[in-house]
Formats: C-alpha cells, structure tokens, sequence
C-alpha cells in the first residue's frame, strides 16, 4: 500500500480520513527524535539554567531558593575557578599538539607499505580501545616513582630510592601524554586514509625536482592533509577541556591543586560538596570556554582552509 | 577511651552475655516478602560481603542484591539517595554517616529488629560517635586505629635499634628519623600523606589530636587549631622532615593502594597505618616485610584515630513488606544472625582483622585468637588493645554535616603547605577560616 505523498497516491481527504501533508508526515516521522532529543539534551539543559540561578540545599530539608545570577558572581569571583580555566586550556593546548604530532608520526609509520603493517597497524590502534579509566590506571603506574617505569629502569642502574617524575610542574604534560596516547592512534588512521589519497604523481614530481625528504614532506604530503589537522584539533580541544575520568583517576586533581582541571573542580564543586547551583553555573562557563576555543580554530584556521579550497 | 581491657579477663560472663542475647535474638530475620534488598558496597573483600549474602539468601530465602560500587563511594552515594534511587543498606564512615542523616535519608538503628540490643552491647565511645541526636545511625561494620604506627623490625633491628628505643611521641618520632638517616637509612618514613581524602587529612587530624589538640570543638565545631599548639607543631615537623628528604615526597600524589603496597615493600622503617592492616603486612602472600611488622605502643600519647564505618540503612519510600525486609537483612548483617551469632563481625575479624563495636564480639575468645593470628609477637596483642582503648575520635570535625568537604579541601590545602613550602602560620590561619566559613554556610 502506497503512503502519502508517494508517487501514485492523491494528496487529500480519502474515504473520510484526512490524509497528513507532505511536512505533517515528515514530523512525525521525526517526532521519535525530536522527543529524544527534548528528553537527553533539553530537558537537561533548561535543568541545568534552572540549578544555575538556585542555591539548593539538601541539609535540614530540600530548599531551592532563587538567587538570580549570584552563582555566576561567586564563580566568577573565585581564584580556584581562574586557576582551573588556567590548568585546563594549558593541558587542552599541549594534549592537542601531542596528539596531532603523535598521530602525524603514527599516519607516517603505517601509511607506507612495508612487511608486517598489518600486525603493526593492529597494535598502534590499541591504546584508542582503552577507555579513558584504563588510560588513568595504566599511566599511574606507568609515572609512579612506586612501581613505575622511570623507577624500575633507575633500580637496573643501581638507584637505590624510587625516582619521583610526578610533581606539581610536570602533571599537567604528564596527564597531557596519557590524552594524547589515548586519542593519537585514531588521529593517524585517520592522517594515514588521508595520505592514501595523495596521487603517487606528485611524490614522483618532487623526486624529478630533486626535492629532499623534508622539502617532500612540507610540498608535498602535509598540504593535504590541512583539514584533517583542523577537525581533529577541534575534536581533540572539545574532549580534553570536558576530560574528567581520566584526571580523577589518576591524579585526583593533585598534588596540591596542580591538575585541578576546570570539570574535576566542577565534580568536586557539584558532587563531593553538594553546591549545585555553583556547579551548574561553572558547567555554563565551561561550555562557554569550550565554544570560545573552537570558535576560536574556526576564525584563524578554518576560515583560512575554506578560502584556500 | 575504651575500656576492653578488665572484660578481657571475663570470657565466662562475655560467653554467658552471648548465650542470653543468642536466645533473645533467635528471632525470624528471613524475608517477609519477594521484594529486593539492595545492597551497595565499596570495593574491600568484595569475596567475603558476596558470601555473607549468599549464606543470607540461601539460609533464609532472602532476595538480597548486592552489587560494589567503584570509583568515589561517598559522593556516588549521596547522588543515589538525593535522586531516591534503590538503595537499601549502604557503607558510611561516620562523617558521611551524619551528612546522610542530616539529609533525612537514615533509618536510624533503633527501628530494626534486634537494634535495641546492639545499642547496649556497643562500647559507650563508639556508640556516642555513631550518634545524632541520642539516635544511633547505624550497625557495626568495623572500628580500628588509622595512624598507628607500624614499625619494619627488619629494618629498625638492621641498624641496631631495639624496642626501648621506640619514640613515644610524634616529634620523637621525627626526631629519630635523623637518627636513622645518620645510620644510613635515607628516607626512613612513609608518611600517610597519600593523595585521597583518607589520606593526608586524616594524618593532619590524628597528629593534631595525638598531641591533645582538636581541629574543632566537638560541640560547637568552632575551629580550635593555634599556631603555638599541636596544629602549628604537626606542620612545622611534617615542613622540616618533607624539606629535609626523610619521607618519599611523591606519596602526596599516589593514591591508598601505591601506599600501602610501598610500606609492604619494605623500603620503610616507620608508616602510619590502620590496624587491621598489620594482618596484611604480616602475610607472606602479601607482604615482603611479612613477621617483622609491629607497632609503635601506648606510652602515655596515643596513636592515630578512630577509624570506623556503619552498616546505614536507607529512608525512602517503599512498601511495608519491602521495609521489613530491609529491616530483618539490615539486623542479621549488622548485629547477629538467626541463631544469635555475630556471624558477620566474627568473620571481618577472621579475614580482615576488623574490630567490631560490639563488646560480645571484641571480648570473645575467639576475637583474641584472630588478633593474635595475625600479629608478629605475643606481647602485641595486650599493646594493641592498650592502643585501641587509648585512640580518640574527632567528633569536632566528624560528626558535622561539612565533614566530607573539609577533608578534600584540607586535603589540597596540606599538599600545598608542603609543595610550595608554604607558611606555618598562613595554612593553620588559612584552616581555621575554613572551618569558620562552613560552619556560617551551613547556620552552625
């Protein structure tokens, strides 16, 4: 049986049933995900304007009372929230760069036939099947000056005491490798599909121009993979600035407050001291800083791409 | 302070206490319903919780559902009991303990079967701790010393030290690390100053209150620490052992389990830990330091805190049968079982070394061989108990709804102090406030 609209059926009241327009049908095949989305993505959204301009309190009673944009004052004023945002973009910035060049590395290794890429191909994606728990976990005991690499590598040369590399100068670039361990194989499939597609002409051209390895390299084999570079530096931005599990587990924000990341301190802020309209501002401010960074991409590098393309 | 000691020498009376409540309390504890029970734990000896529930369900037709909870228990718990989720009997230290209470999510253990009789077999002390208002939050799951201090003999006896050098106090205790490292053990002590909200706070607390301090008044929570006294002592100490290289300075970013498997190591001569965890480092399976590992004793100042935890059965909305389940299961898991037996307890204290509140389970001669199994000499034992009964609790800074927050702030705050070697003055200054402003949040 023919539905309305199809070719063969007659718009229109038939038999007495009113037949649903061409847009009337579309919606309703939509409804399903118009009502997800108002359910996963609306809902929660207006929840969350509406924790924003409250102060809920959960002691001595269930109390909402509403304080207008106080929760955005008190953040705003607070140094831990400025130090978080500080934390945040330098772990975001040097996880982007690692990954992107870590990818870029992997994309050359596999992307060039050779005896065995299959088995290599099939181990460099394996830290991407690592969920981010396991990334903390692996890494922690990777760092750590009990039981860690650095460590067991100084006992073989005779060190007697464990060697600490975790401090507050270097667990952001430390917590920086794990993000980019984690993400970089995806990256340089993705890079290494891109290099496929690079005419094999033009490597053969700059070998008739006589173009060394890195002149090939920067003429002829990064140019194109430009866009890649710019998506996955957005993907990466958005991941690692609402990166929470990975810094819980295996930094818990320390020492001190040195990896306090903007969404740990929002954890801490919502969950372990129950300020949930503090929080929800705070979550506001991260989306805004998340929106800004790859508004930010967009205006000085994808602009750039479109035009040139 | 407790009072073990004099009951120690009584088992006839603790047997024939035992054998009265036994009788009393063989009551009907199996379901009265097919409606679930849930359970929710952290992840210790998740083997033994498992087995306790199955003995529970196939003994007693129960449909109790028991499943652990990973990651930050206190926090992912509050969350479930404010979204009404299906809890039923749920683990808490005390300061969580009385957050939950506060926000009306505890049936107090006065309304179980049986609870009337766990009140008066609890040791007055624990049982004070443990309460609201004269109402007592829950049933014992365990009580111990954290911050006893566990001494490696391999490594003490190594450079020649013996028993009657043991320090006394905390700043003996410091002072002889340099002893030590004049011995040629450079970094001595393991310090419990690991990255957890267990961790380095709790040290802060238990020295302070080792020296006879508070971090706040037990009635007023108003904050207590001065510069001049065992506040500003125990950061001046822990500022010139941390500057001077006697501790690992990483231990501040490890978390419990790279802590406790360091002092298993045996690198250590000293390290403050929990009591029941001698059990662990004095077995070969899990320890390289296993029959050399004792403790520093009572000599006039105590060690450590009392650590402990509450079986807390949940308020929610539920059918009467589904509430009577609850009830019976929270009874026979947290006091005594349908033949009258403290099952459960003497269990933790078999696997675990896990101290119980209850006198009839801690006066028994079964509790004192589960100690002495589990300890390197036979002298131990009496030390232990002369240890335990001398611990403090602090209520000041426990039993108070800002408890959970205090700790993961002081917890940056203590890592700071030493990392950027901040000021004495300034961090006991800067606490105070603390306190001061969460007692003004929240109309104390």
């Amino acid at each position: 049986m023919p539905f309305p609209g199809q070719p063969g059926t007659a718009p229109g009241p038939r038999g007495g049933a009113r037949e649903l327009s061409n847009l009337q049908f579309a919606l309703f095949l939509a409804l399903p995900v118009i009502v997800f989305l108002v359910l996963v993505v609306i809902y929660p959204l207006l929840y969350a304007v509406w924790l924003s301009v409250h102060k809920i309190e959960f002691f001595g009673g269930y109390h909402a009372t509403y304080v207008g944009l106080q929760n955005f004052v008190d953040i705003a004023r607070s140094a831990e929230f400025w130090q978080s945002t500080l934390i945040s973009i330098r772990f975001t910035i040097e996880s982007v760069a690692l990954t992107l060049c870590i990818g870029l590395g992997i994309a050359l290794v596999i992307a060039r036939p050779f005896r065995g890429r299959s088995f290599v191909r099939a181990l460099v994606i394996l830290p991407w099947s690592v969920s981010l728990y396991g990334t903390g976990v692996i890494f922690f005991y990777l760092t750590s000056s009990q039981g860690g690499v650095v460590s067991a590598v100084a006992g073989l040369f005779g060190a007697q005491q464990p060697v600490s590399i975790v401090n507050g100068a270097t667990v952001i670039e430390i917590l920086a490798l794990g993000n980019a361990w984690n993400l970089a194989p995806l990256v340089g499939f993705f890079l290494a599909a891109n290099m496929a597609t690079t005419p094999e002409r033009l490597y053969q051209l700059a070998a008739v121009d006589r173009l060394g390895v890195l002149a090939t390299f920067f003429h002829v084999t990064l140019p194109p993979l430009r866009f890649t570079f710019f998506v996955f530096a957005c993907i990466v931005t958005v991941m690692s600035l609402k990166l929470f599990d990975y810094v819980y587990l295996m930094t818990g924000g320390g020492p001190g407050r040195a990896s306090a990341v903007l969404p740990y301190e929002l954890y801490k802020i919502s969950f372990q001291n129950l300020k949930l309209g503090l929080g929800a501002a705070m979550s506001f401010y991260l989306l805004a800083l998340i929106l800004l960074s790859t508004g930010l991409l967009y205006f000085v590098w994808g602009r750039r791409l479109n035009r040139s393309t | 302070m407790f009072k073990l000691s004099p009951c120690l020498g009584a088992p006839l009376v603790a047997a024939l206490l035992a054998f009265a409540s036994s009788a009393a309390m063989a009551a009907d504890l199996g379901p009265v319903s097919s409606d679930p029970v849930y359970v929710r734990g952290w992840e210790f000896r998740t083997d033994v919780v498992q087995s306790n529930v199955d003995h529970y369900n196939k003994d007693l037709n129960g449909h109790v559902d028991y499943q652990t909870v990973t990651g930050d228990y206190p926090s992912l718990m509050e969350s479930q009991l404010i979204a009404g989720g299906n809890l039923d009997l749920i683990y808490g230290n005390p300061s969580s303990a009385f957050r939950y209470n506060k926000g009306g999510w505890v049936l107090t253990a006065d309304q179980l079967p049986g609870g009337d009789k766990a009140l008066a077999d609890m040791y007055p002390n624990i049982r004070d701790a443990w309460s609201d208002n004269g109402k007592l939050l829950g049933l014992s799951y365990f009580v111990t010393t954290r911050g006893l201090v566990q001494v490696n003999l391999k490594k003490y006896g190594g450079v020649g030290m013996k028993d009657a050098d043991f320090p006394a106090t905390w700043s003996a205790l410091y002072d002889q690390l340099y002893v030590l490292r004049d011995k040629g053990i450079k970094v001595p002590y393991l310090p419990h100053w690991y990255n957890e909200w267990s961790g380095i706070p709790w040290a802060f607390t238990f020295e302070v209150l080792n020296r006879g301090g508070q971090v706040a008044d037990a009635k007023t929570h108003a904050p207590m620490l001065t510069v001049a006294g065992p506040g500003g002592d125990t950061l001046r100490d822990w500022k010139r052992v941390y500057n001077d290289g006697l501790v690992p300075k990483d231990v501040i970013t490890w978390n419990q389990a790279a802590y406790l498997q360091a002092w298993g190591s045996g690198q250590y001569v000293f390290s403050p830990q929990a009591a029941y965890d001698l059990k662990t480092f004095n077995d070969p399976a899990t320890s390289q330091i296993a029959g050399n590992v004792t403790f520093l004793p009572y000599k006039g100042q105590s060690w450590g805190l009392l650590d402990s935890a509450l079986y807390l059965t949940v308020k929610r909305d539920r059918s009467p049968d589904a509430l009577e389940n609850v009830k019976r299961f929270a009874s026979w898991y947290g006091y005594r079982d349908q033949n009258g037996q403290t099952a459960v307890a003497d269990r933790w204290l078999d696997e675990a070394m896990l101290f119980s509140a209850y006198k009839s389970v801690m006066e028994s001669d079964h509790a004192k061989q589960a100690i002495q199994k589990s300890l390197s000499r036979p002298n131990d034992y009496k030390a232990l108990i002369d240890l335990y009964a001398a611990t403090p609790y602090p209520t000041g800074s426990w039993n108070v709804v800002w408890s959970d927050e205090f700790n993961s702030w002081l917890k940056d705050q203590l890592q700071l102090f030493l990392s950027e070697n901040r000021d004495v003055g300034a961090t006991i200054d800067a606490i105070n406030a603390k306190i001061a402003e969460l007692n003004k949040e929240n109309g104390l």
